[in-house]
């Protein structure tokens, strides 16, 4: 499991039986939801069930784990049992048994054996597009739109917002939504990106995806869509084609609605709005897939997220053990979210170099990144020759990275009163001493005859007591 | 600041399997499968495969199949369909009887929607319907590609060739998958050190298995190429699993035993799909906390390199440590290697006979690991 579908996961976990029950209808679901949503331990015990004739008994279960893996199979059995995917059941003679839910296993079989009717992996359009757009150019639009997406939110903060046309043209929708899920904050007209917000633009594509939709999924209801079926329709993107063209004939008022919005994020592609077809783009198709699982090849975060010369395609970061940076981007998106926690000196065409110092690092710490968001972000794009070590980026710049952020940490902060001006060593000393015999007090400096303490009443109160007794 | 010694460097935990490959070796065996057909049609048989490979393919995103046949002369490759001209044999107008029979067993449910892989079926997810066009496609055009003379001619299959066309598909597909190879670029020989390399290099990006489904009883006349390669395949740590429906060979139980594979010998074929969902599917990481099925005791005999019969005592040449059943060679010439080998000596001779040890022996180079114990002492060759 990615870092995205565990998102995804802990969503669908939280939801309830009766909604689980309606999602399983859909074969499409029940495939994404065993593809990505699983342990791969869960994935051989559903499997093992799935035509059994009758319930597994759990004593043959434990018996068919090794013993030592009795964690691993707890782990996916309580994963299984919180998706409602396998019923306990307890016979007459006290015997427990499994079995798979009952839907589930109808819509799985029929996902797995390509029966049924439900049409539920999309119908393909029949009539050709006379336009019909490729996948060059889906990837294009995708890209595009997500790093508009993208600039939105970091373009303010980097100040390069007023430097291009990108991040502009983000629909009202979309900005209404990075709201709502917190990740950025307008603020007198400008927009200012969150702690949330940083974290959601360091991860990878995919689950910057799962993240949006799960904002949207949050507050589905609350646009009058029924979450189901906002779910069934995603679950069903991931299933489609890439390059292929679907006709929209088939869907219901709320995934109609959805489409619109979902073309905003440039996740699917409509050649107009009121189109009888729509193509599912790479970030759509890729979103029931592990994009770490193909972290090779075709991962979606480094297609994307990347220039489009193939010399950048797998990542292109390098950094030295003397802290300097070399990244070979001409990307704005990818220049600012460095500039996040880099101290970027010169430009070049088609590269960026700059340095990691304490300072721009704990200026990040102090936006809210941490350094280990830092880090993967590092290693999830460095360049194919750093990839060549292992660990991909060199130790020392990983520890010093975590160093200058518990440097950050070792400040403690107190909300507190410093008092001073005392006249004479003797009062200082006595309202000192008092101070610290009630455990108040946080710092004194003698030479200066000045003390800080966190809470106040009882000093004062001596204070004023000491005043009116001289 | 102590803590920061304790910190773990390697952030990315990645916890997510590595895409596994399976490679299935269908034994297609016309004369084997008439006699299954009562219990198992090759029909449904091939529709629970398909169901086993679709469970393959969710299992794991990344996660790829290659189907081959051995078929009765040849060994043929059903998915994926190999690039190139593919000999289109003159009898393609019997296509059409094969692909209406096929798409019958595409739907084992009974649904049968008739579907050209050209069109696009709305119930059935994109990847899995590819594969199985392909693989009924193909293995249409195999059937109908045989003939009655081929029938005639051998009573058996292709086993080894099927065996070796897998572990090259593993082969390559490995290579393709190690996105940075980094000791390749580095030292063009390390190419060579094969499994070292492998070792060395953190992410592993492909595991490998491969899966015989077989039928065909008696495999012996193929010892040695079906040796060769359980060797390269226990040297690449790629497990065989075998399924043997009907039939025995002493042969497929010492490459499942060989290479840590899973054997089974179901007594009821008719539910091939949940002997396949429970026992094969798994896959290297899931092995790792499962039990999994092995066969019991394993028959280390040999087969000789004259006769291909599976002998209990045999002859070995004291060069090459080829087997003979025989010591009668022709001009007492090893056949294997050509060096002198008088057997007759030891023929003379009783042999010591030691008990057979029941031990598995894992590593030995060459053939002779499944020799007996009991071998009599070639002589060591003289010349006179």
């Amino acid at each position: 499991m990615s870092a995205s579908s565990s998102q995804a996961l802990e969503y669908l976990e939280l939801l309830p039986r009766q909604t689980h029950t309606k999602l399983y209808e859909q074969p499409s679901t029940v495939l994404a939801v065993f593809r990505c949503m699983l342990p791969h331990l869960a994935k051989s015990i559903v499997m093992a069930m799935l035509y059994m004739p009758s319930p597994f008994p759990a004593a043959d279960l434990d018996a068919w784990f090794r013993p030592e893996a009795k964690k691993e199979k707890e782990k996916a059995l309580s994963v299984l049992d919180q998706l409602h995917i396998i019923v306990h059941r307890v016979d007459a003679s006290r015997q427990v048994s499994y079995e798979l839910y009952k839907g589930f296993q109808r819509s799985l079989r029929h996902a797995l054996e390509g029966s049924g009717t439900h049409g539920s992996f999309g119908v393909p359009a029949s009539q050709p597009d006379p336009n019909k757009v490729d996948v060059a150019f889906l990837d294009d639009y995708a890209r595009k739109q997500w790093e508009n997406i993208l600039f939105y939110m970091v373009g303010s903060t980097v100040g390069l917002a007023t430097s291009g046309a990108l991040g502009q043209d983000v629909g009202t929708g979309t900005k209404q939504l990075l709201k709502m899920g917190d990740f950025v904050k307008v603020v007198n007209g400008r927009v200012n990106i969150t702690q949330a917000g940083f974290s959601f633009v360091l991860q990878d594509t995919n689950a910057q995806v799962w993240s949006l939709l799960i904002v949207y999924l949050r507050n589905a209801a609350a646009l009058g869509m029924s979450e189901t079926d906002v779910l069934s329709f995603l679950f069903m993107l991931g299933s489609l084609e890439l390059g292929q063209d679907y006709t929209t004939s088939t869907l219901s008022p709320t995934q109609l609605k959805l489409l619109e919005d979902l073309s905003q994020f440039g996740i699917i592609y409509r050649s107009s709005d009121d189109a009888p077809t729509f193509y599912p783009t790479r970030l759509a198709t890729t979103l029931t897939s592990d994009a770490s699982a193909l972290s090779a090849s075709q991962s979606l975060s480094t297609s994307l997220a990347t220039t489009h010369t193939d010399t950048t395609a797998k990542g292109f970061i390098i950094i030295e053990t003397n802290y300097r940076l070399y990244a070979y981007t001409s990307s704005l998106l990818q220049i600012a979210v460095l500039s996040l926690f880099t101290k970027l000196t010169t430009r070049h065409p088609n590269l960026v170099s700059g340095k990691l110092t304490k300072e721009s690092i704990t200026r990040a710490v102090s936006l809210g990144i941490s350094s280990a968001q830092i880090i993967s972000y590092l290693t999830a794009h460095a360049h194919p020759q750093m990839q060549k070590q292992q660990p991909f980026l060199p130790p020392t710049v990983m520890d010093q990275i975590r160093l200058w952020e518990y440097e950050g940490e070792r400040m403690e902060i107190s909300t507190g009163y410093l008092i001073k001006e005392f006249a004479t060593e003797g009062e200082y000393r006595d309202v000192a001493g008092y101070a610290e015999s009630l455990g108040v007090l946080v710092w004194r400096n003698d030479s200066k005859r000045v003390f800080f303490v966190d809470r106040i009443e009882q000093v004062s109160a001596y204070l004023s007591r000491k005043n009116r007794a001289g | 600041m102590n803590a920061i010694d304790g910190t773990v460097r390697q952030v990315k935990t990645d916890d997510t399997p590595p895409p596994s490959l399976l490679a299935i070796v269908l034994d297609t065996n016309p004369h084997a499968w008439a006699h299954l057909s009562s219990t198992l049609p090759l029909s449904s048989a091939i529709a629970n495969l398909l169901v086993f490979i679709n469970a393959h393919l969710a299992s794991g995103n990344a996660n790829e199949v290659a189907v081959i046949a051995s078929h009765s002369r040849r060994a043929q490759w059903l998915y994926p369909t190999p690039k190139g001209p593919i000999s289109h044999h003159p009898s393609s107008n019997g296509d059409a009887n094969g692909d209406i029979e096929m798409n019958g067993v595409s739907h084992p449910n009974g649904s049968t929607t008739t579907t050209t892989p050209a069109k696009e079926n709305a119930n059935k997810y994109r990847p899995f319907s590819t594969v199985e066009n392909a693989i009924l496609s193909n293995l249409s055009n195999l059937l109908s590609s045989t003939t009655e003379s081929d029938l005639a001619s051998t009573p058996t299959t292709l086993i080894g060739g099927a065996l070796s066309l897998a572990l090259t598909h593993i082969a390559k597909s490995t290579l393709l998958h190690s996105p940075v190879d980094p000791l390749a670029s580095d030292n063009p020989l390390s190419a060579l050190a094969d499994s070292e390399s492998v070792a060395r290099t953190q992410r592993i990006p492909l595991t490998s298995r491969i899966l015989i489904i077989s039928v065909s009883g008696d495999l012996a006349n193929q010892y040695i190429p079906v040796m060769n390669s359980i060797f390269a395949a226990q040297r690449k740590r790629i497990p065989i699993d075998i399924l043997k429906l009907a039939g025995d060979t002493v042969l497929l139980q010492q490459a499942s035993d060989a290479t840590g594979g899973v054997y089974m010998k179901p007594e009821r074929p008719e539910g091939l799909l949940q002997y396949l969902m429970m026992a094969f599917l798994p896959d290297a990481v899931a092995r790792r906390s499962l039990v999994m099925p092995s066969a019991g005791g394993v028959d280390f005999r040999a087969a000789c390199f004259c006769h291909r019969k599976v002998v209990d005592i045999g002859y070995v040449c004291s060069v090459c440590l080829s087997i003979f059943c025989e010591p009668n060679l022709p001009g007492n010439l090893c056949l294997t290697c050509g060096s002198y080998l008088s057997l007759r000596a030891a023929q003379t001779a009783t042999p010591a006979l030691v008990a057979r040890k029941k031990k598995k022996r894992k590593r030995v180079a060459g053939t002779d690991s499944a020799t007996p114990s009991g071998t009599p002492a070639a002589t060591t060759p003289m010349h006179p």
